[in-house]
């Protein structure tokens, strides 16, 4: 065997130039495969943070109705309780099931600002200001100024919604808004912060205020629109979900519902269908480079044809001809998948820290995505780049080994 | 006993439809330690014949004996073991692999073996390579030797696992009349010291001149089977 890796290798370098296309081919293959995992991965993962941290939490729970008219950013199915007990006791309780380590109530609603040029509206949102920075990202995006503290008539605004209503932070703010009984109502704010975000939401549509504030202006008892459940780990919330569930139905009957994360969002749901998908996206993009491989070996053989002959007068089997021509093909493989993940992992490295601007791709679309995209740099797609490329070509280098192997000796040493 | 013996060979190529017979009913024994050449002109069936004892080929009709034992049934793999261990062969365009020394060309054929260590390897290659006048051009690869050094490596190839039978189609077609010599001169050599059979295929008369026996075939049969002393 060591003898047939031996001659394979050198094989290798008796034409240069077709070896080096082949390598080139494979390693190319590796280096999109590397870098493409690593921007989907960085994508779905970004994806996954935004709308566990701004809309589904890890569990969801919320009122049967809402489900269908939270876009309406209605008030009139809120979570209040249950049976009896008041939403903190229900909190409380809550916190007691496997698992749950954080429950952070947010009461949605629509608002607007009156400008001289333009009603500009917002979605506002009332928040426990500590739960929300220890669970979002908004410490790191809360460039200026604090986050909205219980008890005070202050909001935080994104810094696009801020530059369109004409504002900063330390001036005041008119905000006009329905109640939970439908009448209109304004309120003056302070800005007391502002958030500077890659998500579009964050910087251009939300306001964040107190949520005891939001409560008392919008004629709101201790109620949410949603409960968020964070859990001790977002792979096991399917887990704990049943628990959850029991909890809710034997209390509450069918009123209020609860969605694990990925039940929340049909663009989470897509984004795992992808994943899928691009797994055999790479096989073909590597079936394609081995195309290049699989004329490479074609030509090898047509060439050594007398060469095969001769081997398998000395003796050669048919299983040591297909192993050599394999393990040409496999080394040509192993070289390509080498470089290309190396150069796919330094590009997805580099960019991972640059990060890919959508800008206005993305903006405007109604998913939760940052419009800088950061590739995910992980050993894991290297390994997963370079190991699809040795078995998928090499796979492919049999088919021409196997002709050479089978081929009748007389025949070959009879070839010209 | 016979080294090899051939009994009613036949073998018909078939064309599309068309059946083109290549032996027409062979009969020979080749005792151990002869020098034999099979001549006659192209197409008469010479290098069907060789490929037929060297177990390359499979008969259409009759039977061959190789040390005792019917070749005829056996499988493509327990033909590759007699090739490996029993046979050597020399080609006329030496079919040396480029990318190896004359050294490492030669040591392929008992790398096959497997039953010597790395330093007897060595030195058995070294010796043959010595014998054939190759010693200092062992670490030289094909393209850097002249056609006579290539057949010399291809015949220390042959011989080094010290085989049965060599079997060598026309083996000087390429050379020149004094490399030609030289190189026949190696075999002869070969066959007196290890009592070697040999069995050529050739048109060439100097290579005729060195045999112990002339075998002529034409048309796929055997038409004057001669032996000298």
């Amino acid at each position: 065997m060591k003898f047939l890796i031996n001659i394979a290798l050198k094989n290798m370098f008796r034409n240069k130039l077709r070896t080096f296309v082949s390598v080139l081919a494979i390693a190319f293959a590796v280096i999109v495969i590397v870098f493409a995992r690593g921007l989907i991965d960085g994508m779905i993962e970004s994806s996954y943070s935004m709308y566990i941290h701004y809309d589904t939490g890890h569990i969801k729970i919320m009122d049967q109705e809402y489900e269908q008219k939270q876009r309406l950013l209605s008030l009139a199915y809120t979570v209040d309780g249950i049976a009896n007990k008041s939403l903190s006791e229900m909190e409380n309780e809550l916190l007691k099931l496997e698992g749950i380590e954080m429950v952070i109530p947010r009461v949605k609603f629509g608002a607007a600002v009156s400008t001289e040029e333009e009603l500009v509206q917002m979605m506002a949102w009332g928040v426990d200001g500590q739960k929300e920075l220890k669970f979002t990202n908004l410490e790191r995006e809360l460039v200026e100024g604090r986050m909205v503290s219980s008890g005070n008539r202050e909001v935080v605004m994104g810094t696009e919604l801020l530059r369109r209503i004409d504002k900063n932070v330390g001036e005041r703010v008119t905000m006009v808004f329905n109640t939970a009984y439908s009448s209109f109502q304004g309120a003056t704010f302070d800005i007391v912060g502002r958030i500077e975000s890659n998500l579009p939401l964050l910087n251009k549509d939300l306001v964040f205020m107190p949520i005891d504030t939001a409560r008392h202006l919008l004629y709101l008892e201790e109620e949410s629109t949603e409960l968020l459940l964070v859990t001790d780990d977002r792979d096991k919330a399917i887990n704990y979900l049943p628990a959850v569930k029991n909890y809710l139905s034997a209390n509450e009957g069918e009123r209020y519902l609860a969605q694990e994360w990925r039940e929340g969002s049909s663009f989470i749901q897509l984004l795992q269908v992808g994943e899928r998908i691009y797994n055999f996206i790479y096989i073909f993009l590597l079936l394609l480079a081995s195309i290049v491989v699989i004329n490479t070996m074609v030509m090898i053989v047509n060439e050594r044809t007398q060469e095969i002959g001769m081997m398998s007068a000395l003796g050669l089997k048919k299983k040591d001809i297909l192993k050599l021509f394999i393990l040409e093909g496999g080394a040509m493989a192993v070289i390509g998948s080498f470089i290309g993940s190396i150069a796919g992992g330094t590009l997805t490295y580099f960019l991972s820290d640059i990060g890919i601007n959508y800008g206005t791709a993305i903006e405007d679309m109604d998913i939760l995505m940052t419009t800088i995209i950061y590739p995910n740099f992980k050993l894991e797609h290297l390994i997963f780049g370079f190991s699809l490329g040795i078995v998928i070509t090499s796979l492919t280098a049999i088919i021409p080994a196997y002709r050479a192997a089978n081929m009748d000796p007389t025949e070959a040493l009879r070839d010209i | 006993m016979a080294l090899v013996k051939l009994i009613s060979l036949e073998k018909i190529y078939q064309q599309g439809k068309i059946a083109v017979p290549a032996l027409r009913g062979i009969d020979m024994e080749i005792e151990s330690g002869e020098f034999t050449t099979i001549f006659g002109p192209s197409g008469s069936g010479k290098t069907t014949l060789l490929n037929m004892i060297g177990c390359l080929d499979k008969s259409t009709s009759g039977e061959i004996i190789f040390a005792g034992n019917s070749i005829n049934q056996l499988s493509r793999n327990e033909l590759a073991d007699i090739r490996r261990y029993n046979l050597g062969f020399i080609f006329q365009s030496y079919n040396l692999i480029p990318v190896l020394t004359a050294f490492e060309n030669v040591e392929f054929a008992i790398r096959l073996i497997d039953k010597h260590s790395k330093k007897d390897r060595r030195d058995k290659v070294m010796h043959i390579l010595n014998e054939v006048g190759l010693g200092d051009m062992a670490y030289r690869k094909p393209n850097e030797l002249s056609g006579g050094q290539k057949q010399r490596v291809a015949v220390a190839r042959a011989l080094i696992k010290e085989p049965k039978l060599v079997l060598a189609d026309e083996p000087t077609a390429n050379l020149d009349s004094e490399t030609s010599e030289e190189v026949l001169q190696i075999m002869k050599k070969m066959n007196e010291e290890l009592n070697t059979t040999f069995i050529f295929s050739t048109h060439d008369p100097q290579v005729m001149e060195y045999a112990k026996r002339l075998v002529e075939i034409k048309d796929g049969r055997i038409t004057k089977d001669q032996r000298r002393d």
